[in-house]
């Protein structure tokens, strides 16, 4: 008895020092930083106006109440979030479903799928801004230009301008739905749809029925982690529009970078990533806490 | 797989690669079509209907490498950062991953909770306190700005994943490492470590991967000095002009390292994309 005890003490020391280490860091690194962001929410941080910098209080906060780019900013992050989450695991699973019935050459769109994936999000911004979306030599413009539909200023309209970064969002991260969903699929019991098949299920029963329970696990976990990428997307958008034109693709993301970068008011930008942090963990505590519910 | 499929049909079979096709085709265009314009002199690229076959020129890359805005220096800062942001995050990264895998100690339910919450901090949370900090000590501008910020995504990561590589290697192994009275750092550095060489190893790949991308970080504490290749890619953006085939020719080197990393990578790609979500959600 008298042994173990030292064993497990030998134990609970040796991964105290393997593990202090990293926490510490992550400590100075990650949470330091956090409270000073708090600190500075409270605080007028104008770079642009040094002089009027002090203590605030609530101000930052009670602003945002009427700074219409606020809202703007807010709605923008629900429609840029809600849509692009939805587009890529709706495409995604719909995609993997479909390969998953081609006998040969899977392995061909796999490594395909990977290629968005890797890239830098600011160079797909930019590619996007020139070789497709530029007007006139932009391949999508030439396209629609052959199908007589004309030109359009995909990135200067603000309209078109939310639907290309949703769009191009969406190209960049539907892979990783597909691929995760895809490897789901695979690994499901194929007797269990023999069963059905003798029983006589069609296709969208077996896929309500048998297909959906057994990957929903994997459909929320990608659900998750998809919204936590689309709430801190910034470089492709900060690449193809900047925010623009005007703010209409300035999601709250953005706005705060800016607010902070461009315009210098570091303070309301700190007070912008407060409410951006608040939104992040409110959204996942939810959606870990649905996860464990429905298990 | 084709098991899940229904007998196959030659028509549906058709259909479905056809559309196999057209999806590899979206995937694949941005970098083939990128390539391709990176061998076009800046006539070709304007032209309209675009053009498939041309004469290729090297001219671009010249100007990008050798020309006065080359972006070898970006090249080399990024490099520096991505090495030295992967090299802190596996020296940190390894232990704690080790100890939260196998090791017993108190509150590592918590531990491993608070890991998983600084993964999912927006770096525009970051990134302000960092500015302001920086700029007090004269820290803009430096590669230790940007290393140091780069572990807040790295280290948390690659803990998570690293966890899922030691819980894969045999309980057995490290007791008889144990029993041999090995000592515990002895049986971790020549016992265990070797088993999950390769976990490391697809670690490495994908903290390097990330750093080298990163663009919000580096384009605000970044400067003359030290500016990250993705930063650099504006060089060849302006108002007044695009440099349609330098950007190309830019992208394409930039972006190298990571399509063959990813690509040498591909089979842990999943794995490395979904790990914190399938720890985290509270089994542990």
């Amino acid at each position: 008895m008298h042994a173990g005890r030292t064993f497990e003490q030998q134990e609970r020391s040796f991964a105290l020092a393997l593990l202090v280490p990293a926490l510490a860091v992550l400590v100075v690194t990650t949470t330091a930083p956090l409270v000073y962001l708090g600190w500075s929410s409270l605080h007028r941080i104008d770079l642009g106006m040094p002089w009027l910098s002090g203590f605030a209080g609530a101000d930052n906060f009670a602003k945002m109440g009427s700074d219409p780019r606020f809202w703007n900013s807010l709605l923008l992050t629900a429609i840029y979030t809600a849509t692009t989450v939805v587009l890529q695991v709706a495409v995604g699973l719909a995609l993997a479903l479909l390969v998953l019935q081609i006998p040969k050459g899977q392995g061909l769109l796999r490594v395909a799928a990977i290629l968005p994936i890797v890239l830098a999000p600011v160079v797909v911004g930019l590619f996007w801004r020139t070789l497709v979306l530029a007007p006139d030599v932009g391949l999508v413009d030439m396209v629609t230009r052959a199908l007589g539909l004309g030109s359009h200023n995909w990135l200067g309209d603000p309209q078109l301008a939310l639907i290309s970064v949703i769009a191009i969002h969406t190209w960049q991260w539907t892979p990783f739905a597909f691929l995760v969903l895809l490897a789901t699929l695979s690994t499901l019991p194929p007797d269990v749809y023999e069963a059905a098949r003798l029983d006589r299920a069609d296709a969208w029963q077996r896929f309500r029925h048998l297909t959906l329970p057994l990957i929903r696990p994997a459909v929320v976990m990608v659900v998750i982690l998809r919204t936590m990428t689309a709430l801190s997307a910034f470089a492709a958008i900060f690449a193809a529009t900047g925010g623009g034109p005007g703010s209409a693709t300035e999601i709250l993301n953005l706005y705060a970078y800016r607010t902070s970068f461009s315009e210098l008011n570091l303070g309301y930008g700190a007070s912008l990533a407060v409410v951006l942090l608040a939104i992040t963990m409110a959204i996942s505590y939810a959606m870990f806490r649905l996860r464990r519910a429905r298990r | 797989m084709t098991t899940i499929a229904a007998p196959p049909r030659s028509g549906r079979t058709v259909a479905l690669y056809a559309l196999a096709g057209a999806v590899l085709a979206v995937w694949a265009f941005p970098v083939v079509w990128g390539l391709l314009t990176s061998f076009k002199t800046e006539r070709d690229v304007l032209a309209y209907p675009p053009v498939w076959i041309f004469t290729p020129t090297l001219v671009n890359y010249r100007d990008v490498l050798f020309g006065a805005s080359s972006i070898v220096p970006n090249l080399f800062s990024s490099l520096v950062v991505a090495s030295f942001a992967t090299a802190l995050t596996l020296v940190f990264g390894i232990p704690a991953a080790y100890a939260m895998a196998r090791l017993r100690f108190p509150a590592k339910r918590t531990a491993g909770f608070y890991v998983l919450a600084t993964q999912m901090l927006p770096p525009v949370g970051l990134i302000i306190p960092y500015y302001l900090a920086l700029q007090k000590v004269g820290g803009l501008d430096t590669y230790a700005g940007l290393v140091v910020i780069d572990l807040t995504f790295s280290l948390p990561f690659a803990i998570w994943l690293l966890v899922s590589y030691f819980e894969d290697v045999p309980v057995e192994m490290e007791e008889a490492a144990l029993l041999d009275r090995a000592g515990r750092l002895r049986a971790l550095w020549h016992v265990i470590l070797p088993q999950v060489r390769g976990g490391i190893a697809v670690t490495t790949i994908f903290v390097f991967l990330n750093a080298w991308n990163e663009f919000m970080f580096a384009v605000v504490l970044g400067g003359n000095r030290v500016r990250p290749v993705t930063v650099a890619m504006f060089n060849f953006i302006s108002v007044e002009q695009t440099q349609w085939a330098r950007l190309a020719a830019g992208a394409m080197l930039a972006m190298a390292p990571v399509i063959l990393l990813g690509l040498f990578a591909q089979r842990h790609i999943v794995k490395g994309l979904t790990v914190g979500a399938v720890k985290g959600g509270g089994r542990r």
